[in-house]
């Protein structure tokens, strides 16, 4: 899926060719302190290069990634570079950080921009210099010649910076080839960890302005549906310092039954809010459970009128009727929380005409246009404050919790009101990753061949529920949600290929389903994995066996240019590394096992091809699974910074590993049942494996890094688990009374 | 009202006698360093340091601090620059960071109490220190470089 890629670059070369020309070096407005070649970056006398990076940094270390980018192709002197996360403002066009896009979709457009400032430099600082732009050399932000040389400082103060480029000249630019490549690829500090480690990093819990009061909302009892009754201050009103209680007028229909609770501290807010007593009038989501969501998914797939069609070759029915031999399983994942460390929270005022939000986002584009119907005014009246954020893992791209907070500002005038969720207020608003049924069948003909496939997969759809205009049409014209399905569309040959996408009609009126860190490919890559080793099995293949024979590289898989080059064979190469690495086929002991799994990553659009073997024992006494290892081989092409690359598989993959075995809760009454550490139980330091990791070197187009992983682990732990013990889980999370159980069945 | 020493110098505070020591060091006294997780002395984003144990801030009453004293991230060490913070950097262990205050802390007291702690021990000590990034490899090779035990974990 590529709009998202092609929209940022179109918007970029739209803003600049507003100005009248696609790509301008003249000097404009701001020249009196230097120069902004273009909006991503800017230098001044000094030589300081400040990168804009629109990303949210949220321990990716994206800013350093992309001012590495820039500062590469630019030669400018790393230790004169600053990366400068921006607030919200028309000027950026799409703001969002997610999709594991960020390196993959600046990668071209910070790269051009580096290397036409350069072209630029040179240009100048031969005038200056008194030679040809041939004889010149730029490096560690001078230009040289003939012994001499000029800073980029000193150009900015006396050259004369003229130079355009149009947008197909841009495109042309040659890049440098790798040897000359001087910060991409190399090891680099991350520039956001020192402050981390000294308290002095801010976050949106930490902003704050004079004069602000506290809000903390009552929730209702569901997410939506539930109405105001009544409010009761006589016990809040007997907490010192509590304020007052407003139910929110929300146009948008963003927060629906929120009161918010004021304080003058946070003490204050909590408690009161915890004395108020509110009244709802709540819809029939109020008694959802999971049983009640997982059945109604069973029922659709059941269905085969409902959903989209996204992949749907001719002759699918004709392979599975002629089959010599079918497989069907169903396979489900439980409701999963974000759990980000950060509780969510916003700090909302108006001020000199603008309403300002300040708080950590991932999606500012997609929260304006809330803010701007939940406050009756013009987008461009809104700005948000952009901070670091405590976790983003996908909670973030969904803003709601800053319709909140403006509201509960425009309640009181316009004053400020820092609005923060307790952990239990955090759980209750999640937007979690919604329960999910599959189905999968898959035809054998001649010779245990595999002739036919389909993939049926229904869940709630963030996407439907929050972009619906992100949303493309299947082949039977109905729309989906991409990030819902994703990973079903492998790459695998598998004959006739049906892909089938339902929503889950329940969830998404019941609750708001979220995009949680590797969205659809995270559980449907469960199925797809797990169903491959049981595939194989019946068919009398070795798992690794079938599906290296399955990654030919035929036909729609054989890849394209400039993501994809390569396809299949990719993942195969990864796949084949990986079992090397981990010594599949070799001996283990008892009641141990290796599982395999693999992935495309986060979309075919854009394949990070990441493969994982994982080494687990079981005891049968009890079901406890102990994983011992997990080996990663990850092609994601060029890679811009080698040890954040690193850090981000091995956070990837013990999210993988967490989702399978430690994580999961369950809507009971329209609300989910886990509020807090005492029973949502994510991964501890003590559970931690032997983690390796090996990156494939390469030169294909860089692709994303931050979640691939995390869609491996646990089929890879699920395929282990089978092959120690004999026992099959199809359910995520695995626990030990449903190991027990299977080894039984 | 409240007195105490923090990070080295006496403090008197208004909060309520059972407001979480966590809010008044942020709010009252404007150290935002110390971080708010879970409130339930589950995660330890909140640890600080009262008469040189590690303690769960969002539990601590501000009255109970009275007349001790009281360490924050930001005073662990006055240039930043503990062995802990050091180690940290070089291991590149934050992702997001925002628990790793209290990482820091916590590890501060471990290694004051044992200067050498095996894997095991680390592991113990760590426990209660929730990572949603999932950076503990990291955090634990830190732990171990600061220990002077080398970064291989």
């Amino acid at each position: 899926m590529n709009a998202p890629a092609n929209l940022s670059r179109r918007a970029f070369l739209v803003a600049a060719t507003a100005t009248g020309a696609a790509f301008t070096l003249g000097a404009p407005a701001e020249a009196a302190d230097g120069f902004a070649p273009t909006i991503w970056y800017g230098i001044d006398r000094q030589g300081i290069v400040t990168v804009h990076v629109i990303r949210a940094e949220m321990g990716q270390h994206v800013g350093t990634a992309i001012a590495r980018i820039v500062a590469d192709e630019l030669e400018a002197d790393w230790s004169k570079v600053r990366i400068d996360h921006v607030d919200s403002d028309p000027k950026w066009g799409l703001m969002v950080t997610g999709g594991s896009w960020s390196v993959w979709q600046s990668y071209p457009l910070y790269s051009q921009a580096g290397a036409a400032g350069r072209i630029a430099l040179v240009d100048a600082g031969a005038k200056l210099l008194g030679a040809s732009p041939a004889d010149c050399v730029a490096r560690n932000g001078a230009v040289s010649a003939g012994g001499k040389s000029v800073s980029y400082g000193e150009i900015v103060a006396r050259g004369d910076l003229a130079r355009t480029f149009t947008a197909q000249q841009l495109e042309a630019l040659p890049l440098k080839p790798a040897g000359e490549r001087r910060l991409v690829g190399k090891a680099v500090q991350a520039r956001d960890i020192p402050a981390k480690t000294t308290g002095k990093g801010v976050y949106g819990l930490d902003a704050k302005v004079p004069g602000m009061v506290y809000g903390r909302p009552k929730l209702p009892p569901t997410r939506y549906g539930s109405v105001v009754v009544s409010i009761d201050e006589t016990e809040a009103k007997k907490v010192p310092g509590y304020i007052r209680a407003i139910a929110l007028d929300d146009p948008s229909g963003t927060v629906p039954g929120w009161v918010m609770v004021y304080g003058k501290t946070f003490v204050a807010a909590d408690r009161a809010a915890e004395a108020l007593k509110v009244t709802w009038k709540t819809d029939p989501s109020a008694q959802v459970s999971e049983d009640g969501l997982q059945a109604r998914a069973r029922e659709l797939i059941a269905d085969r009128t409902a959903g989209a069609l996204v992949v749907e070759d001719p002759g699918v029915d004709a392979a599975f009727s002629a089959a010599t031999s079918r497989l069907e399983r169903t396979y489900a994942t439980a409701t999963a929380l974000h759990f980000q460390m950060e509780p969510v929270n916003a700090l909302a005022f108006e001020k000199d005409g603008r309403f300002e939000i300040h708080t950590g986002n991932q999606w500012q584009s997609l929260v304006l246009p809330w803010l701007a119907k939940a406050l009756g005014r013009d987008e461009k009246t809104i700005v948000l404050r952009t901070y670091l954020l405590g976790g983003g893992f996908g909670r973030r791209l969904n803003g709601d919790y800053a319709v909140g907070a403006a509201l509960a500002s425009k309640a009181i005038g316009g004053k400020p009101v820092k609005m923060v969720l307790t952990r239990a207020d955090d759980s209750r608003f999640d937007s979690p990753r919604s329960p999910s049924v599959q189905t999968l069948r898959m035809a054998f003909g001649e010779g245990g061949r595999v002739t036919a496939m389909e993939h049926h997969a229904c869940a709630g759809w963030p996407t439907e529920a929050m972009a619906p205009f992100f949303m493309p049409k299947g082949a039977n014209g109905v729309a989906y949600d991409p990030f819902a399905i994703s990973g079903a569309d492998h790459w695998y040959n598998v004959g006739a290929h049906r892909v089938r996408a339902i929503g889950n009609d329940l969830a998404n009126k019941a609750f708001r389903p979220g995009w949680l860190r590797s969205v659809g490919p995270g559980w449907t890559n469960w199925a797809l994995e797990s169903f491959l080793d049981e595939a194989a099995e019946q068919a009398g293949v070795d798992p690794l066996a079938f599906r290296l024979r399955m990654l030919d590289g035929s036909g729609r898989n054989a890849g394209s240019a400039p993501n994809a080059v390569g396809g299949a064979r990719r993942q195969a190469a990864v796949l084949k590394r990986v079992a090397e690495k981990a010594g599949w086929g070799g001996p283990l002991p008892k009641d141990t096992g290796l599982g395999l799994a693999t992935t495309f990553g986060q979309e075919r659009g854009m394949p990070t091809w990441v493969a994982c073997a994982a080494r687990v024992a079981v005891d049968r006494a009890s079901g406890a699974v102990k994983v011992e290892k997990l080996t990663l081989v990850a092609d994601a092409g060029v890679i811009v910074d080698p040890d954040g690359a690193l850090a981000q598989m091995e956070g990837a993959a013990l999210w993988g590993m967490s989702l399978a075995l430690k994580e999961g809760t369950a809507f009971e009454n329209g609300q989910v049942r886990d509020l807090n550490l005492d029973s949502y139980t994510p991964l501890r330091m003590s559970d931690v494996p032997d983690v390796e990791v090996e990156f494939v070197a390469s030169e294909h187009a860089p692709v994303g890094l931050g979640e691939p992983a995390t869609t491996v682990v646990g089929p890879a732990i699920g395929n282990a688990i089978y092959r120690a013990v004999g026992a099959r889980l199809r359910d995520l999370p695995i626990r030990p009374e449903a190991v027990k159980a299977a080894m039984k069945a | 009202m409240t007195t105490f020493r923090l990070n080295g110098r006496s403090v008197t505070v208004q909060a309520p006698e059972d407001a979480p020591l966590l809010w008044t060091l942020r709010d009252e006294l404007g150290l935002t360093g110390t971080k708010f997780g879970c409130g339930i002395a589950q995660c330890g984003a909140c640890t600080v340091h009262v008469n040189g144990e590690a303690v769960r801030a969002c539990v601590t009453p501000t009255g109970a601090v009275a007349g001790t004293a009281v360490t924050t991230i930001e005073g662990l060490d006055p240039d930043g620059r503990h062995p802990l913070q050091q180690a940290w950097i070089e291991a590149q262990a934050p992702q997001c960071g925002y628990c790793q205050s209290g990482q820091i802390m916590q590890a501060a007291a471990l290694l004051k109490a044992n200067p050498h702690p095996s894997d095991t021990e680390i592991e113990a000590a760590m426990e209660g220190n929730l990572c949603r990034c999932m950076a503990y490899i990291r955090i634990k090779r830190a732990i171990r470089l600061a220990a002077g035990q080398g970064a291989k974990a």
